[in-house]
């Protein structure tokens, strides 16, 4: 330890210590001197045989500085001044460098950061560390959110029962609700319910008057309060402290305002939406009328966070929280059994252990690690044209006894500072990049959303981030400089030194690794360029795509019913005859499901078909008989459902075409049968057999990317308050215009928290701009390797040619003609080209492959739009666009050497 | 004439000094070479590295002074530690001498 110490004070005071320990020998010396003198020895000689008798001053202050310090820090020290004086020799080198690894490290740390912040980093709350949350597998095996659902009975019996937990707090998902605010203005805000102890048994206090009391959660519908969160009481109460105390009225309850949430309070996730505001549980009825949530114990409503008491062990706490759950199955059984409970550790993400999650994230790990790739090829390349020209340096420093070793470390030394320099960029890059990113998709969501719905936003880097960097910058300085050193510090002495036996002699060697550089670059970029190919034009066809429907001129229909749900459905069917009286509206129906705006799917089971037992995953909706009309899906086959039959809830369905073809195919569909179950929220009943009695169209209600693989329509509920779709029209503003004065002349509250929005503006702008957003980091991605792979093909071409000047300068002499020579050149540039073009478009159906794979889910999307996996335009037209490219870097450097006079060309160097 | 066997040459410095006291690398050296009787042909500048060790664990401690013929040198002493050092590798030398003499004396 004393060692170590004295060790680490010498690296500072090294200069110092070898004066001290240059007196100290000279004494030593003068002393034998002395005594040879005295022995009768010459002056000369009496000092000769001095340092004769102490073995030599060099090698004793040699070996005393080696047992000094540490050598290898010093030597560090040492390599790392002369590393800068080198960068700083070659600023153009330097520049180039840094930015190329900026760029390939830029990437990768901003896809870090997004997966960061939603799958790695704590919630903010106190000792996120220790916050678990309750997860239930299901029987039926049933994937998602839903097993993070739990009933409010259920979190009850678990919070009087268990022993293992401080405390237990329960969530619910994010309910949008029709908020009207005391500036008269009406909007959609999302909300959740939370238990008293959510706040504080987190650690989270308010930032602006308080959290909940315990005893306004005991009492259902006692006490309407409400704590906003920060964004909300900042954009719409403009940071005013006042708001405090004031009412906002949600549905037919006035709400009083306790509280502001910390700003750094972006909610515990699931989904990441920030909510606008939270209230007690017990106001759910006020906050969700004609709902109950309270006292059913199937009906899973809540997310549940626990924090296990000191001591417990996250596996005592799973082992009693699953038996209490047993009993709770025991006291109400239901269809589909919970089997076990589990804990995990609370992030933003469901389900970030879910194989499929990693999947996804390991494949865009991957991409970007190619475009990183591409950079350290590029820098590999740069580095050993460079270490090339500097042979005659390092042959020189082994000559004069440099170890190999001592050698490669220098070189390494340098190679890693341009990583690190490059790193540092590329995480400054990403801060940039995520902010730009980010602002811009917000922009996108703006539209539809409004800016209530705020996706979780804290993206800023944290100490994860920092050495994720920092290890991928000194791994890629290893990686692109070990190979280079390796080589180079291999010289033969003679022939380094003679320095012209290189152009001929060693290019056959090099030029292998060279060359496969280049095949690796060339077979990364076409990869990513097909891709991003395939959605961009899948992107260009989603902004044409047509749905199948009328988007335009069809609008939802929503406003406050208020809380009382007799009354509210009265007042939903009094406006939808109204509506349909009015000549600018063409037809009005309700809805279970709004095209784009989610979906709803479920197992499909039918014996009635040739293979007689048909089992597949479908989407499904409820819709009354207007459905069709309003929208404008033909009925192809068969006919719509009857008012009668609406009303009695009869088990009859219209399917979609493709839904025809999968389960009949060439037969007639009608009065044919199939089997659901019956599904109430998000519990399951007894399975029900429907009769096929019409076929509809098929068109796209999940995704605007591909017609719904299977759907059928069924009644809606009797008496249940749906969604409205109206169709206009002529002009829509006329229409809308007498829309509003209808709705008010039969009841005076609905104006202020009427919303109408068409198909276009909603649901379906989502759609497109994720397209847009997945084809355009596609595209920045393909664009970056594609012009990192043309600077590595220029760079190495350049010192090809370079190198060759001589052989060329020959050549010519000899007789050889500018167009040989071009060719030659040319042909050798591209024989890689070649080689890695085949590679990368093997790769690029490999991704494309995997692209299909997503489509066995009747809801997924399908990113390439219907765009054949095998386009042959995308993939012909960009590998000729990348060979394009390449012949380009190489043409130029060899158009430039066929200018060169043969003679000057002889006597070059 | 012999080398210094490795290792030894710490336990030869700290002895001299536990007998001589203070002194410098030059008085050191000579000492060591005039008790060995001149068995030992010490190459004077290996006891450096020996002393930078020894200072490094603490067990000898460095000033600068002035010797006898009035130049400038460093001088050396024996500390707390280095005496209690000293005493346990002077057993542990003497034991393992002790088994190397019986071993060699065993008759064949």
């Amino acid at each position: 330890m004393r060692t170590l110490l004295s060790k680490i004070r010498a690296i500072f005071s090294k200069q110092r210590l070898d004066d001290d320990f240059n007196t100290e020998l000279e004494a030593h010396i003068a002393m034998l001197t002395d005594e040879n003198l005295r022995r009768g020895f010459s002056p000369d000689e009496a000092r000769r045989a001095a340092i004769l008798a102490i073995g030599g001053v060099t090698r004793v202050k040699e070996e005393r500085r080696e047992g000094r310090s540490f050598t290898v820090i010093e030597a560090f020290f040492k390599d790392l001044r002369y590393a800068v004086r080198m960068l700083l020799k070659n600023p153009g080198f330097t520049l180039v460098a840094v930015i190329t690894l900026a760029l390939g490290i830029g990437v990768n740390t901003t896809l870090f950061t997004a997966f960061n912040a939603v799958a790695l980093k704590p919630l903010p709350v106190r000792d996120p560390y220790n916050v678990v949350r309750l997860e239930r597998w299901f029987e039926n095996g049933n994937h998602g959110d839903v097993q993070y659902a739990f009933s409010y009975p259920e979190y009850v019996h678990f919070n009087q029962q268990n022993q293992a937990f401080s405390s237990l707090t329960a969530v619910s998902w994010p309910e949008p609700v029709l908020a009207a605010l005391a500036s008269g203005s009406t909007e959609t805000l999302h909300a959740r319910l939370v238990s008293a102890n959510y706040f504080p048994d987190l650690g989270v206090t308010a930032f602006l008057g308080r959290t909940f009391l315990p005893e306004e959660d005991q009492i259902p519908g006692a006490h309407p309060v409400m704590m906003l969160s920060y964004a909300l009481w900042r954009d719409r109460f403009h940071s005013d402290p006042n708001a405090l105390g004031q009412i906002i009225k949600v549905n037919d309850t006035s709400f009083t305002i306790v509280g502001v949430a910390p700003e750094e309070f972006i909610g515990t996730g699931i989904p990441s939406i920030v909510p606008d505001f939270w209230t007690p549980i017990m106001m759910q009825a006020q906050l969700t009328p004609g709902q109950n949530w309270l006292d059913n114990p199937l009906d899973q409503r809540f997310q549940i966070l626990a924090r296990p008491k000191p001591g417990i062990s996250v596996k005592q706490a799973q082992a009693e929280i699953a038996g209490l759950q047993q009993r709770f199955t025991q006291l109400h059984p239901s269809r589909n059994r919970t089997l076990t409970v589990t804990l995990e550790l609370a992030h933003y993400l469901p389900n970030t252990n879910d194989p499929r999650f990693q999947v996804i994230v390991g494949l865009m790990m991957i991409v970007v690690g190619m475009v990183l790739f591409i950079a350290c090829a590029n820098l590999a390349n740069m580095l050993l044209a460079r270490s090339a020209a500097r042979r005659k340096e390092l042959t020189v420093r082994l000559a004069l006894g440099a170890g190999r070793s001592r050698l490669i470390r220098q070189l390494l030394t340098e190679s890693t500072l341009i990583a690190v320099l490059g790193g540092i960029s590329g995480l400054f890059l990403s801060i940039w990049a995520s902010k730009v990113l980010w602002l811009a998709i917000q922009q996108w969501l703006q539209g539809p959303f409004g800016p209530g719905a705020a996706f979780l936003v804290s993206l800023s880097p944290d100490s994860r981030v920092f050495t994720y960097t920092l290890l991928i910058s000194i791994a890629t300085g290893i990686l692109f400089g070990l190979s280079p050193a390796l080589r180079f510090s291999r010289v033969d002495l003679t022939s380094g030194l003679k320095d012209e036996a290189t152009a001929f002699g060693q290019r056959l060697d090099r030029s292998r690794l060279r060359s496969f550089l280049i095949a690796g670059q060339i077979a990364t970029s076409l990869m990513l360029l097909i891709t991003a190919g395939l959605l961009v034009r899948g992107l260009v066809r989603s902004q044409a795509v047509d749905p199948g429907y009328e988007t335009r001129s069809v609008y939802l229909v929503s406003f406050n019913y208020g809380s009382d749900a007799a009354k509210a459905l009265a007042i939903q069917r009094r406006a939808i005859d109204r509506l349909r009286e009015l000549p600018q509206v063409r037809s009005v129906t309700l809805t279970g499901g709004i095209p784009m705006a989610g979906t709803t799917s479920q197992e499909v089971q039918s014996d009635d078909t040739r293979s007689k037992s048909f089992s597949s995953d479908t989407l499904l909706a409820r819709v009354a008989p207007q459905y069709f009309e309003t929208l404008g899906i033909p009925l192809l086959n068969g006919r719509n459902f009857t008012p009668q039959e609406m009303d009695r809830g009869a088990p009859v369905a219209i399917i979609s075409e493709l839904t025809a073809r999968q389960m009949w195919p060439d037969e007639n569909p009608l009065g044919r049968h199939f089997k659901l179950q019956d599904r109430v929220g998000r519990t399951t009943g007894p399975w029900v057999q429907y009769d096929v009695i019409g076929v509809a169209k098929s068109v796209r209600t999940a995704n605007l990317s591909r017609l719904d693989p299977m759907m059928l329509y069924l009644p809606i509920r009797p008496a249940s308050l749906e969604n409205i779709l109206m169709r206009t029209e002529g002009d829509p503003k006329i229409a809308l215009a007498a829309v509003r004065s209808t709705l008010e002349s039969i009841d005076r509250n609905i104006p202020p928290s009427l919303q109408l929005i068409s198909l276009e503006q909603g649901p379906l702008h989502f759609e497109k701009v994720q397209a847009r957003i997945w084809a355009m980091s596609a595209m920045s991605l393909a664009v970056l390797a594609l012009a990192l792979a043309t600077v590595g093909i220029y760079g190495v071409m350049s010192y090809l040619v370079s190198q060759q000047t001589r052989e060329i300068g020959i050549l010519m002499a000899l007789g050889a003609t500018a167009r040989d020579v071009l060719r030659s050149v040319i042909l050798q540039g591209l024989r890689p080209v070649f080689i890695g073009s085949v590679f990368g478009l093997a790769g690029a159906v490999a991704i494309t492959s995997l692209l299909r794979a997503t489509l066995i889910f009747a809801s997924s999307p399908d990113f390439l739009y219907g765009v054949r996996m095998f386009d042959p335009v995308t993939f012909l037209g960009l590998s000729a666009l990348l060979a394009l490219v390449a012949l380009l870097a190489s043409a130029i450097p060899a158009w430039r050497a066929i200018k060169v006079d043969p003679m000057i060309a002889l006597r070059y160097e | 004439m012999s080398e210094v066997l490795q290792g030894t040459l710490d336990l030869m410095v700290l002895k001299t000094l536990d007998t001589m006291g203070t002194l410098h690398g030059y008085g050191i050296a000579r000492r060591i070479e005039q008790v060995s009787e001149d068995c030992i042909q010490l190459n004077q500048g290996t006891i450096y590295p020996s002393l930078l060790r020894l200072e490094q664990k603490g067990w000898i401690s460095s000033k600068w002074g002035v010797s006898e013929n009035n130049r400038k040198a460093k001088f050396y002493s024996l500390t707390r530690a280095g005496q209690k050092q000293l005493v346990r590798e002077a057993e542990s030398w003497q034991k393992i001498s002790g088994v190397i003499g019986r071993l060699l004396a065993s008759p064949k």
